[in-house]
């Protein structure tokens, strides 16, 4: 009985392809919680749905469609461009202070809701101050380095 | 809108005046070839390590030559290839060592043949702390001890991280057991494990008998009175009599030279067939990309002469126990294929 | 007491100085302690050794500390140790109560650092010889003390497991690195990735992309309005509604997680964010009303980060008594006495006595200006969510940007990956899984890999994990009494929202 036992328990992991061993058995557990989340919750969820009780997720909810994907194209670009910009002077950490600055302002515009002569002073100004700090103290001063 | 186009505009301009003074700040002086800020990566990811620390030893001699700036990054091997990778202009080079061709021979994933892809830099320094260690209490006296041990049959275990420097050492011994008790070299087993300390652990979990390690972190073990569970004893330094010799007279910790001295060849010997006998310099070299202007290899290799001439170098290298080791580009090239070449054979034999 | 005249007042400025830095580092979303201990690095050679382990020590407890600061008031950890203080400390900054909940993480910051620095000094060696009894087994059972935070984390119990376990999985993504004893292969992606995500996604763009990036584009969803709610007005009228009295029956949780932190930071390669965690675990389960942890208890930031400078003491442990470090941070330390030609490992501390005590010193200084300069400064600090919205999420942007790129010491994936989990953060808020557990699962799903499958590589059996040792019977114990300990809680949460549906 106790051999029976320790040879169930007794395990030899080839070396060679021990990196699949864990995630075989996480996607094991991955695959048994996802189809009791499924039965459990994703299915009356979706039930209710029909019967027109809860909507769905982010396609069923309102949302400020010009500020949600004005930030993701935004960001998209900012960190294209940056990478883009930094090649153009090498380690200088120009793409970052530069694109940041471009990046900063329009975010800022973008956000605010009332365009008043103040609000836009105040967010190029930060736009020009903030990066060239960040900039400044961080690729001059501590020289990391900075696309 | 509540703002006029005209004060945004005002505004903008003022951005591109303040962005331009700031651009004309980009010291464009120099009047070789290599220009603007330079990038060193390494194949690190320690800034505490012996990489970092000896390509900021040669970066700020060069940067000082040359008057540029010159920064040490730990990305760390893949990403450090990677990044040499897309950069021709020279304003991205890379140190790193013997590791770098094993890690290919070895067949880790994320490491090309080296002498393809790259253009060989000179060579700079040589970490010779590459050591093996028993407990102290090991019935093992000497390494030829083990290779005796596991040629009678006994299971002889090795803690190595896998995959480059810590394991040709390994690879050697079983090398050299194949030729002296042929069939008897598959009782010498690799502990593939990680970092020193989980090497040290193997050791004092008695999960293995030998590990890998280096002088530079294992010396105080080696200092620690018997009976403690941590003490340890070198039986094997892997590096080049010559290379030791050149070590400072003190040598390290508390172990002088002369005492290191005993566990290099011929005092051990691990055979490579024939009379030639392996020994392992842990050398640190630069990588270039393939396509870089041929004038910036020059530059790098005539800067690095000069300093090595004036000899400051050579002393701040040895206070961190490295040994200098200035080759020339075309002659490290060379020289770091024919080592490559003799490592091939070795893994070839024990596969 | 010879190291007193290694004693000047230079050496006290840099400790000062370094615990600012540290701070603003720790502040800033993405820069770590071990980033401003690496930068600074090469300072230390032109210092000296006394003058420069003054300004690394100082850099290191600030750095750690000032990890707090974003993560209450704008719900990024500012260093992964600091996770679990977002749980609690961002619910109460939405409360208005961000000034109070700094103060609190800033007395049980200090406190932790003040115990881990006496069990440092008093018994170090004795420590070490006790934390290499920690093998393979052990280690990864700790770990998994650690993720069964996850099961009384979640609101829903099956989500939050489901949750921790997506968690694990995106941690195994890319390389077995052979840098843990790995076979140095890739799995669970494409070739194509292989460029970028050879060594995976990076723990700190991962944590500051799902917790920032995802906020600012919940923000963006709802349209970024600038609510001028009373929390405001409050914060200014200086009234932060702290007391000393918070800390009354608090005394046990605040030592108890201290020990937890030191005792972790000395384990190598466990790791500081598993520290804060653990102790955060334990309070839940043995706290005797627990039941507001998460939605903004000051106990919860007691715990997390009291164990979480409690590292610092914790981690200088094994690197002074066997040479190895207890943490990143610690790794680059090692650097610093390299540079200086001091070796460590186990005789470090008899043959330098001087230095033993002009870094306990320094430690302990700097811990005492980390208090003094944080806690006069919170009023100022706080006042960081006063400034509007459409100004503070570009910056806080750029400065993700900024810590992402620089925590690998420039990779441009790191900041892609930035985008990528602040996505990801916002689809798994809307579709109901949890982040917490996700994280938490993320953080500590890589070494989980390792220690399991090295203790089975070298047992050749799972009884191993029963049978190594007297120690890892008590930490099966420890993991079951806190497996049952949130089911029963799970219950009787059940309980008490069923009666409260039925009045």
């Amino acid at each position: 009985m106790e051999s029976g036992l320790s040879s169930l328990l007794s395990i030899s992991i080839d070396f060679g392809t021990s990196h699949l061993f864990f995630p075989m058995i996480i996607h094991w557990v991955l695959a048994l919680l996802f189809l009791a989340v499924l039965v459990t919750k994703t299915i009356p969820f979706l039930a209710a749905v029909k019967r027109g009780e809860r909507t769905l997720p982010i396609i069923g909810e309102s949302m400020d469609g010009f500020r949600f994907f004005g930030t993701l194209a935004l960001m998209v670009a900012y960190f294209y461009l940056m990478a883009f910009v930094g090649n153009i002077f090498p380690y200088t950490g120009y793409g970052f202070l530069f694109v940041s600055m471009v990046f900063v302002l329009l975010m800022a515009l973008m956000y605010m809701h009332e365009w008043t002569k103040k609000a836009v002073t105040t967010a190029v100004i930060t736009a020009i101050v903030a990066p060239s700090v960040a900039w400044f103290v961080l690729a001059k001063l501590f020289k990391i380095t900075l696309p | 809108m509540l703002v006029s186009k005209k004060a945004l505009a005002v505004l903008g301009s003022a951005a591109l005046m303040a962005s331009m003074t700031v651009g004309s700040g980009i010291a464009f002086a120099q009047d070789g070839p290599l220009r603007g800020n330079i990038r060193v990566v390494i194949g690190s990811t320690s800034t505490g390590g012996d990489t970092y620390q000896n390509s900021s030893i040669v970066a700020d001699a060069l940067s000082e030559k040359l008057n540029l700036n010159m920064k040490v990054d730990a990305v760390g091997a893949s990403s450090a290839f990677r990044t040499l990778d897309r950069d021709s202009r020279g304003n991205t080079l890379m140190i790193f060592h013997d590791q770098s061709y094993l890690g290919h021979l070895y067949g880790v994933e994320g490491y090309d043949d080296i002498f393809e892809k790259y253009t060989i830099g000179p060579t700079v320094a040589i970490n010779p702390g590459n050591a093996y260690l028993v407990p102290k209490d090991s019935p093992y006296q000497t390494l030829d001890d083990i290779i005796a041990a596991v040629g009678a049959g006994e299971t002889v275990r090795v803690a190595i991280q896998p995959g480059g420097v810590s394991e040709i050492g390994f690879s050697a011994l079983k090398n050299a057991i194949s030729i002296e008790h042929p069939g008897q070299e598959d009782n010498l087993v690799a502990v593939n494990t990680g970092s020193q300390s989980d090497k040290n652990q193997q050791l004092f979990d008695d999960q293995a008998d030998v590990i890998n390690g280096t002088v530079q972190a294992n010396e105080q073990y080696t200092r620690l009175p018997e009976d403690d569970q941590k003490a340890m004893r070198f039986v094997w330094l892997t590096a080049r009599q010559d290379t030791i010799e050149q070590a400072p007279e003190e040598g390290l910790g508390q172990t002088t030279r002369q005492q290191l001295l005993a566990y290099v060849e011929p005092n051990v010997n691990v055979t490579m067939g024939g009379d030639e006998s392996f020994t392992f310099d842990k050398e640190f070299f630069f990588l270039y990309n393939k396509d870089m202007d041929p004038a910036i290899v020059e530059q790098i290799d005539e800067a690095l002469a000069e300093i090595y001439a004036e000899g400051e170098i050579q002393e701040t290298q040895k206070n961190a126990f490295f040994i200098p080791n200035f080759k020339p580009s075309d002659e490290a090239s060379e020289y770091l294929q024919d080592k490559m070449t003799r490592y091939e054979g070795i893994i070839e034999n024990i596969k | 007491m010879e190291f007193l005249s290694l004693l000047d007042l230079t050496f006290f400025l840099l400790a000062a100085l370094g615990a600012l830095v540290g701070i603003v580092f720790g502040a800033i979303p993405g820069m770590t302690a071990t980033m401003a201990v690496a930068v600074c690095l090469p300072l230390t050679y032109a210092l000296g050794l006394n003058h420069g382990l003054a300004l690394l020590l100082g850099l290191y407890v600030g750095g750690i500390s000032g990890g707090m600061v974003p993560a209450i008031l704008i719900n990024i950890p500012g260093t992964p140790s600091s996770i679990t203080t977002t749980f609690d400390g961002y619910p109460m900054a939405q409360k208005g109560e961000g000034e109070k909940a700094l103060r609190v993480s800033v007395i049980a910051s200090v406190v932790g650092g003040l115990i881990s620095a006496a069990v440092l000094f008093f018994f170090a060696p004795m420590l070490a010889d006790f934390s290499i009894k920690f093998s393979y087994v052990e280690k990864f059972l700790i770990i998994l003390l650690a993720l069964s935070v996850i099961a009384s984390l979640s609101s829903n119990m099956l989500v939050g497991i489901f949750s921790g376990v997506i968690g694990i999985w995106l941690s195994l993504v890319g390389v077995y690195s052979t840098s843990d004893g790995g076979n140095g292969k890739t799995r669970l992606m494409f070739d194509f990735m292989e460029p970028y995500l050879f060594e995976g996604f990076s723990l700190l763009p991962v944590l500051i992309g799902i917790f920032g990036i995802s906020t600012i584009l919940l923000e963006a969803e709802k349209g970024v309005k600038n609510e001028l709610s009373g929390e405001r007005v409050k914060l200014g009228k200086g009234g932060s509604g702290f007391s000393m009295s918070i800390f009354k029956g608090r005394l046990t949780n605040l030592v108890r997680s201290s020990f937890i932190g030191t005792f972790v930071g000395m384990l190598p390669g466990v790791g500081g964010s598993a520290a804060s965690v653990l102790a955060y675990t334990q309070e839940k389960n043995l706290s005797k009303d627990s039941s507001e942890m998460g939605k903004g208890a000051p106990q919860g930031l007691i715990a997390s980060e009291s164990a979480n400078n409690a590292l610092t003491g914790g981690a200088l442990i094994p690197l002074l008594s066997l040479g190895i470090p207890g943490d990143s941070t610690t790794a680059v330390l090692i650097g610093a006495f390299t540079l200086q030609g001091i070796q460590v490992g186990p005789l470090f501390i008899p043959e330098n006595v001087d230095t033993w005590y002009v870094m306990m010193t320094a430690l302990i200084f700097a811990n005492i200006v980390m208090f003094f300069l944080m806690f006069y400064a919170i009023k100022h600090i706080a006042k960081v969510v006063m400034v509007p919205k459409h100004l503070l999420f570009p910056i806080i942007v750029m400065m993700c940007v900024v810590g992402a790129y620089a925590i690998n010491y420039g990779i441009m994936f790191d900041v892609w990956t930035l985008l990528i989990f602040g996505v990801l953060g916002y689809v798994i808020q809307k579709v109901g899984l949890e982040v917490a557990p996700l994280i938490i699962g993320f953080i500590l799903g890589s070494q989980a890999e390792v220690y399991f499958v090295k203790s089975l590589e070298s047992a050749g059996t799972f009884s191993i994990f029963f049978t190594k040792s007297p120690i890892a019977v008590v930490l099966w114990i420890l993991i079951i009494a806190s497996v049952v300990f949130s089911i029963l809680m799970g219950l009787k949460r059940r309980k008490v929202s069923r009666e409260e549906a039925s009045q």
